[in-house]
């Protein structure tokens, strides 16, 4: 089970610092040579990323934007990698942690002004350049996002890595309603043994704990992960990894409208803003349940109509590569004909026990999970 | 517009008022025309007295090549004020003086186009007449020819009965100054338009840079002196020159018929008017005929079918021989049916050249009477007058050609046709057998002709149409060989006048001479502006000189920017007529309305709404030179608008603006350079001290990469075994030409460079290394040379901004 673990390119953090360190000192080369301190980094926008068929992911294509001390916008963000791969460095060595908010803040502290943050968004941005430019995760610099992973509840015996040491801990037996919190870096992570017959990923919180009350997990042997809205990377990763390294087919339930089939995507295909970490987060073969448009016309669900920015947005995924498919073009273009959308929660116009007994077992037998 | 120049300056004003000024007496007549005088106030008077008294000056010492320097002193006196005005010019004679300063309205110029100031004032004697009545006191003047001993000082009172000047004390005295003149008045006034009067002696100081004035006023405590720039030069000497045929009016035009000595028109225009030979006053003369005597009808010669000249003509001879008549016949309707149209008096030339032939040919003589009658009788058959012949037809027939080229194909053949009818009836209706008509009545025929097709075929013939009609039937018409009458026929009859005053204008006329004309000059209007005002940037332009009417004109612009100019506040504008500051009327001059419709923000300035006077620390101002500049009334204060001048006053200013935008731009790019400069000088050593920190590396030097990213030029120094080779590396967008001055403690040896060559001069015990290359965008050049032993190098750079320039290597 920890044979791929090698492939994603799971680094001991001693590589990780002097990957970093050799960035530096690629910028101290071009300085010494009289040259004007400059990285590459890949451009990050829809129309740069291409289908890898080897590992079934979207990956950057070869566009890249140039970051060069040429500008003073340019320098003053060269100066920012420079002192966050100082920061980093130390952190590394100190075997400490840090989140991208604390990171964010912590700028403020340094001498000079020029180096500060103005935003998250600008410390969140330099974090994944860095992670392109010197190809180590996030993760292996010690840093994680504010809000940790999300939980999964299902037959499954794991071992984790804490702080505190390593705890076995069962993913239905040994946890609370909630279920089993998702560590910030899911490598720290050793499955032992489970039941489980496939994998459900849950886009809200309120069909989360509908099905886990309605014990779904149990009477179908189902690990439930519960995505949050845009899943986590840890999540995505967990996901993966369950699929790989345990075999379990896993397959993602939304709602029914163009948001919903991008957390699918940024699941199945990976999304854009990390698509460099494709290969490590994606999971191709994950399918999807729905509520597919198709099921708004079958089930005649109660339904919203679409807003102008869901047309945009559904027109927007027709251009987007990753949902090039058959399946992804007749069922947007369907929704877009019959101009609705509908939630998760809309099943319950059926009864509670609807999604449990009716649409999720008919569904998942259409796909041939069940 | 009350009306121009022309009819204002000294040939209309001078010669008007003096008229009226035989009828009553000089005091009252002043009284009455104080406005146009400029002495309607105190405050403007003592503005008006001034300006009069300083333009003298300036034309006094120009007159007599001498670098006008000027004093001019206002004193409160209580009840009056004092107005002292002296100038270092040639002075003047007890005999010119009452001719200078006392009579008014003397020696007014008929119709002479020269640039002078004179143009816009009625001369110092009305400042001298004004304050004899306001004060009583005579003028007190005192002048100095050069070389004389003594000065001399007059009193001058005019008797205002008679307007005649009378000196009542001449005697000598001592003066300073070696030459030039002082004249000091006492009259009523005020300070109060002291803003104005500051504002024209700073303008004058601005536009005649080659003068030094110094100017007082009773609440400065010592003079003020706005001094001669440096390399300044007397304007040019203007010519006088005869007026264009295009910039002439009626009344002006009656004068010099009444004026010439000439007997015909084409002389009088060959020697009165500029630009106008023989071949030009015989074209004025075509248009004059045209309008005096009118045109005549040129028709189609008869085809075979429609008549027999020849046999017409042979009967309208008798007795004057078988052959010869019948040589005479043939020979006339020869000619004639050669012709494509055929006008009256063209066939009486050809029956006169048959007549000289056959006379020539069978000795006999066929005199006037037979021309006449052969005439008539080839004419009739032209006009189809014949016994079967019906002469409305032929001549309907062949307008309906004309009048169906000139209209358009959609009308019908019928309506054509009744309107050719029509027209071919107003012909042979006129009384002139001739068929000769002037355009006007030519109009007549064609718009009555069309107004009864209308009525009576039920069509529509446009205005256009008619037009057009009217246009193509002239041009088939000729211009008559008629000679013109004299020149004091046409004197005395305004009509013929206004003919010829019409056909003159009508000619094409090449253009004025502009030597009459002496601009300030590009370069003297920058001057002027740089010594008056202090400010960060100068720009002027001059254009060509242009024509409005008949007169030349030429404008000229300057702008000055920044510096210690006012900011905040709409923008100065000066204005100038051959050299005169205008000061009232802002609002009301063309000048100041082509600087309103300018859109400034194009050149850097801010215009608060996108039009008007633009705002920012900068003055523009604007100088017009013509022989005759128009104004918009009597006062002289306001230039008109006139487009042709308009246009050249927006490229004036437009070329100096343009100057002053690249200016801006550069400065703004510099600013950013430099702002640039500033935070990459901070970002980039941090971040080098950083890396090295990090990387745990020894400190950097990044001079290098700071020169790159600059886009600096880059100048790098290697030395080794004794070779030395500088570099520069031009990393800019354009050529970098830097002016390198290498100074070497040894002598340099084997010098070799890229581009130009290097020199080596030898001072003291150094040796100076010039070199200027000139390098491309992204090149570099490089020179090398060299040296036996120790030496100590010490490298400058001119022509390359020091904020793009990076030096390194230095030792």
């Amino acid at each position: 089970m920890s044979t791929d673990t090698d492939e994603t390119g799971t680094e001991t953090e001693g590589d990780a610092r002097e990957r970093l360190l050799a960035l530096a000192a690629q910028f101290y080369d071009q300085f010494e040579q009289g040259d004007v301190p400059h990285m590459d980094v890949p451009t990050r926008t829809k129309s740069n990323i291409e289908y890898d068929p080897e590992q079934k992911v979207w990956v950057y294509g070869d566009r890249k934007s140039t970051r060069s001390a040429n500008s003073v916008r340019g320098a003053q963000k060269l100066l920012k990698v420079i002192y966050s791969i100082d920061f980093l460095a130390n952190q590394l060595e100190e075997d400490r942690s840090s989140t991208l908010r604390e990171l964010y803040y912590l700028s403020e502290s340094w001498d000079l002004d020029e180096a500060q943050f103005n935003s998250q968004d600008e410390s969140n941005q330099l974090i994944e350049d860095l992670e392109i430019v010197s190809d180590v995760r996030r993760e292996e610099f010690h840093m994680r996002p504010e809000e940790s992973g999300a939980k999964v509840m299902g037959p499954l015996r794991l071992r984790e890595q804490t702080n505190r040491g390593d705890r076995e801990i069962h993913c239905q037996d040994d946890v609370g309603q909630g279920g089993y919190q998702i560590p910030n870096d899911p490598d720290t992570i050793e499955f032992l043994d489970n039941d489980a017959d496939f994998v459900l990923c849950v886009e809200t919180g309120g069909m989360r704990d509908r099905l886990v009350e309605n014990g779904f997990d149990d009477e179908y042997n189902a690990l439930v992960v519960h995505l949050g809205g845009q899943p986590a990377r840890a999540t995505r990763r967990l996901t993966k990894r369950l699929h790989d390294e345990l075999d379990l087919p896993v397959t993602v339930f939304t709602d029914g409208d163009p948001w919903s089939y991008r957390i699918y995507g940024s699941v199945a295909y990976g999304s854009i803003k990390s698509a460099h970490l494709s290969k490590y987060l994606a999971t191709p073969q994950a399918q999807f349940i729905g509520v597919q448009p198709e099921d708004i016309v079958e089930y005649d669900l109660p339904t919203d109509p679409l807003a102008d920015s869901d047309i945009n947005a559904l027109e927007s995924e027709l251009e987007d590569p990753r949902f090039q498919t058959d399946y992804w073009e007749e069922q947007i273009e369907l929704q877009l004909d019959i101009d609705k959308k509908s939630e998760q929660q809309a099943l319950a116009s059926y009864g509670l026990d609807f999604v449990t007994d009716t649409y999720l077992p008919e569904r998942l037998d259409e796909m041939g999970v069940l | 517009m009350a009306g121009r120049q022309s009819t204002l300056g000294e040939e209309g004003i001078a010669e008007e008022l003096a008229e009226s000024q035989r009828q009553i007496s000089i005091a009252e007549f002043f009284e009455k025309n104080k406005h146009m005088l400029g002495f309607d106030s105190g405050a403007r008077a003592l503005v008006t007295a001034v300006k009069e008294g300083v333009d003298n000056s300036l034309d006094a010492c120009e007159e007599a090549d001498i670098f006008p320097d000027i004093y001019v002193e206002i004193e409160d006196l209580g009840d009056y004020y004092r107005l002292v005005i002296e100038d270092n010019g040639p002075g003047i004679t007890k005999e010119q003086l009452p001719k200078v300063f006392g009579k008014l309205l003397y020696g007014s110029r008929f119709h002479v186009r020269e640039q002078n100031r004179g143009q816009q004032g009625i001369g110092i004697s009305a400042a001298v007449l004004y304050s004899q009545l306001t004060s009583g006191k005579p003028a007190k003047i005192t002048s100095r020819t050069k070389g004389s001993k003594a000065a001399q000082y007059f009193e001058l009172i005019i008797d205002t009965d008679d307007n005649e000047p009378e000196i009542s004390v001449d005697e000598t005295t001592t003066w300073d100054r070696p030459h030039g003149t002082r004249i000091e008045i006492e009259m009523e006034a005020n300070l109060r338009a002291r803003q104005q009067l500051h504002d024209y002696i700073k303008h004058t100081a601005v536009v005649n840079p080659h003068a030094r004035i110094e100017f007082r006023d009773p609440k400065m405590d010592e003079a003020a002196k706005f001094e001669r720039a440096e390399g300044a030069a007397l304007p040019a000497e203007t010519e006088e020159i005869r007026p264009h045929p295009h910039g002439v009016e009626l009344g002006t035009l009656l004068k010099m018929l009444e004026a010439t000595d000439s007997y015909s028109i084409s002389g009088f225009l060959q020697g009165e008017f500029t630009r106008v030979g023989a071949t030009t006053a015989e074209k004025v003369l075509d248009n004059f005929r045209d309008r005096h005597f009118g045109r005549e009808m040129a028709w189609r010669p008869p085809q075979d079918h429609e008549g027999d000249v020849e046999v017409a003509v042979r009967a309208a001879v008798a007795n004057k021989g078988k052959d010869a008549t019948k040589s005479f016949a043939r020979e006339v309707a020869d000619t004639i049916g050669e012709r494509e149209r055929i006008a009256h008096h063209e066939l009486r030339e050809i029956v006169d050249e048959a007549a000289e032939d056959v006379a020539d040919g069978f000795g006999t003589t066929f005199g006037s009477t037979v021309r006449e009658k052969a005439t008539a009788a080839a004419w009739a058959e032209v006009v189809g007058d014949t016994d079967d012949g019906e002469p409305r037809e032929t001549l309907a027939s062949d307008l309906y050609g004309l009048v169906d080229d000139a209209t358009s194909s959609r009308k019908d053949d019928a309506t054509l046709s009744g309107l050719a009818d029509r027209i071919a009836a107003k012909f042979l209706d006129s009384e002139d057998e001739r068929h000769r008509c002037t355009r006007d009545e030519l109009d007549d025929y064609v718009q009555r002709a069309a107004e009864n097709t209308e009525e009576y075929d039920d069509a529509t013939i446009g205005e256009t149409a008619r037009e057009n009609v009217r246009e193509e039937i002239w041009g088939a018409m000729v211009t008559v060989p008629d000679d013109p009458p004299n020149v004091s026929t046409i004197a005395d009859d305004r009509d013929s006048a206004s003919q010829l005053l019409e056909a003159m204008r009508e000619t094409d006329i090449i253009s004025p001479p502009t030597d009459c004309l002496a601009p300030i000059t590009e370069r003297l209007v920058e001057e002027g502006l740089r010594k008056e005002f202090d400010a960060d940037f100068y720009a002027a332009a001059t254009r060509d000189a242009s024509v409005h009417g008949g007169d030349p004109f030429i404008v000229e612009a300057g702008i000055a920017y920044g510096g210690q100019l006012e900011d905040g506040g709409p923008i100065d504008v000066m204005r100038f007529a051959n050299r005169v500051p205008l000061v009232y009327q802002r609002g009301a001059c063309a000048t100041t309305d082509v600087v309103k419709t300018i859109n400034w923000r194009n050149y850097g300035l801010d215009q608060p709404g996108g039009s008007g006077i633009p705002s920012g620390p900068a003055v523009v101002m604007v100088h017009l030179a013509s022989t005759n500049v128009p104004f918009t009334s009597e006062s002289k204060d306001a230039i008109a608008n006139v487009p042709e001048i308009e246009d050249e006053i927006e490229l004036a200013i437009r070329e100096a603006a343009r100057e002053l935008k690249s200016f801006l731009n550069k400065r703004r790019s510099m600013r950013q350079r430099r702002e640039k400069q500033d935070k990459l000088g901070t970002i980039l050593p941090e971040m080098a001290t950083k890396l090295s920190e990090v990387t745990g590396r020894p400190t950097l030097d990044i001079d290098d990469s700071l020169a790159r990213i600059m886009n600096n030029v880059l100048l790098t120094r290697e030395v080794e075994d004794g070779t030395v080779r500088l570099v520069v590396e031009n990393n800019d967008s354009t050529n970098a030409e830097p002016e390198i001055t290498d100074i070497v403690t040894v002598e340099p040896d084997s010098v070799e460079a890229d581009g130009d060559d290097a020199r080596v001069v030898e001072m003291d015990g150094e040796w100076f290394l010039k070199w200027s290359p000139t390098v491309a965008s992204g090149e570099e050049a490089a020179l090398t040379y060299e040296i036996d032993g120790e030496a100590s190098f010490d490298v400058s750079v001119d022509g390359i901004e020091s904020a793009k320039l990076t030096v390194d290597g230095e030792q």
